[in-house]
């Protein structure tokens, strides 16, 4: 009896769940309904009680936007590594360099430079810039690449936001702090000052002195060029921000923070190698 | 190919697309749940969203054979509840706040009494055996099928059933008590 009434209570929930009246499956089960009814309508208070709870929008599309996000960098990850394999990818990219120029041909990569993600000549942008840092002669010549690419993305940042594309901010703004921190592991491994290519103070007939006037003059020309490019990006994001659609403030104003953050973080590591 | 495995396939093939859809599809009942257990709406969006991103990163070990999507969800939500609760070396308890989100948030003394009614439920949940509440969590909070329930529980449709019935019966009890 009681096996019954458990079987028929189940039958009867998954059918309020659809949407029908208690009154409809009391119906159905008119010998039961004595019972039934009782039980029914706690499980209606249940239903209407845990039904009211609802995620907030905002959280909805915070969490969407992260979401898309890491499927974006996700995707673009199994893609970069298609193409390019892991063995002697420095020779492939020298290469490749020269293949992009003759087949793409050199008005092509220097148009790429402004194009922004989702359109063509995005991935020829982001293959020639993995290019120039491959084939930088000095870390002083790396460190100030990354600088420039940090800007592009902010730019793109502010760009994807005013055109209400949310869910590729976060996975720029990932990249934006890759490039940022790239800088301060070149710096921090000492390396900085020392190799590549030395600019003529170097080779003055005072070697030491050269050195230390080589490291400060390129010490100096970074941070300059780190804080113009501090000053750059974050009045593009800003003005972004002033103009963008409501749907991409959020991510939009994280961006923001994050890139204030990373600039600071970059300059004051610059600083204090300097001491 | 029903349409749910179609897209549970392009997802694990690495469509964004393919998973936000999962995500639109399953969002409101994973944090109800979610919701439901911990009885905080700051803890509920930490721990819903960290289901989303653990499933997102380990899409591509589901295996539809061994278990429904909905209910690998599930169970990536019950195990971060439960790390959740080890973490905080507390017991499966409801703090409840006010700030849920309600539908009526708009009419502030509406939502209020709407809070109010949620917590005596969810008070009244905590006191059911822990077999009992998971099976009234996952069916109202989650609305899985008992057939679900019981393959995420390892239990018998029978056994749920007497569960459930138990449950709503003793909570039928503790809410005429309540009056």
């Amino acid at each position: 009896m009681n096996q019954k009434l458990e079987n028929i209570l189940d039958k009867c929930l998954d059918r309020m769940f659809n949407g029908e009246s208690i009154e409809t499956c009391l119906n159905a089960y008119p010998e039961q309904a004595s019972e039934l009814g009782p039980l029914l309508k706690t499980s209606h208070v249940i239903i209407q009680k845990s039904s009211a709870i609802q995620p907030a929008p905002e959280f909805k599309a915070r969490v969407y936007s992260r979401l898309r996000a890491m499927s974006y960098a996700k995707q673009e990850k199994t893609e970069r590594s298609k193409r390019i394999p892991i063995w002697h990818r420095k020779w492939l990219l020298a290469v490749a360099s020269v293949l992009v120029v003759l087949l793409v041909g050199v008005g092509t990569v220097a148009a790429s430079t402004s194009a922004l993600p989702g359109k063509p000549l995005y991935p020829i942008k982001l293959t020639g810039e993995h290019i120039q840092l491959t084939l930088a002669f000095s870390n002083i010549d790396k460190a100030k690449l990354h600088i420039q690419f940090s800007e592009r993305r902010a730019i793109e940042i502010a760009e994807m936001a005013n055109q209400g594309k949310d869910d590729t901010i976060f996975a720029l703004t990932e990249q934006f702090v890759s490039h940022l921190q790239q800088i301060y592991e070149i710096d921090n491994v000492d390396e900085l000052m020392w190799d590549g290519v030395k600019t003529p103070a170097a080779t003055s007939a005072l070697p030491e002195e050269a050195e230390i006037f080589d490291e400060r003059g390129n010490k100096e020309e970074l941070r300059v060029m780190l804080s113009n490019s501090r000053e750059e990006s974050l009045f593009a994001l800003g003005n972004a921000l002033a103009k963008a659609p409501e749907s991409t403030k959020a991510s939009l104003q994280q961006a923001i923070e994050i890139a204030t953050r990373e600039y600071d973080k970059a300059l004051y590591n610059l600083e204090k190698h300097s001491d | 190919m029903s349409i749910e495995k179609d897209i549970v396939s392009r997802a694990i093939k690495g469509d964004g697309a393919a998973f936000a859809q999962l995500y639109e599809e399953h969002l409101k009942r994973i944090y109800r749940y979610v919701y439901l257990k911990v009885g905080n709406r700051t803890e509920a969006e930490d721990l819903t969203q960290e289901v989303f991103v653990k499933a997102l990163e380990a899409i591509t070990t589901y295996k539809w054979r061994s278990l429904p999507f909905n209910s690998w969800l599930f169970r990536i939500a019950h195990n971060l509840v439960v790390d959740h609760f080890r973490k905080q070396g507390k017991v499966e308890k409801i703090p409840l706040d006010d700030d849920m989100a309600l539908p009526s948030k708009s009419n502030p003394a509406l939502a209020a009494e709407l809070a109010l009614e949620i917590k005596d439920l969810t008070k009244d949940i905590e006191k059911l055996s822990s077999a009992q509440r998971e099976v009234i969590l996952l069916r109202f909070g989650a609305e899985l099928s008992t057939a679900e329930v019981a393959s995420l529980l390892a239990k018998s449709t029978g056994t749920v059933k007497a569960l459930q019935h138990n449950a709503i019966v003793a909570l039928r009890k503790m809410s005429s008590s309540d009056k």
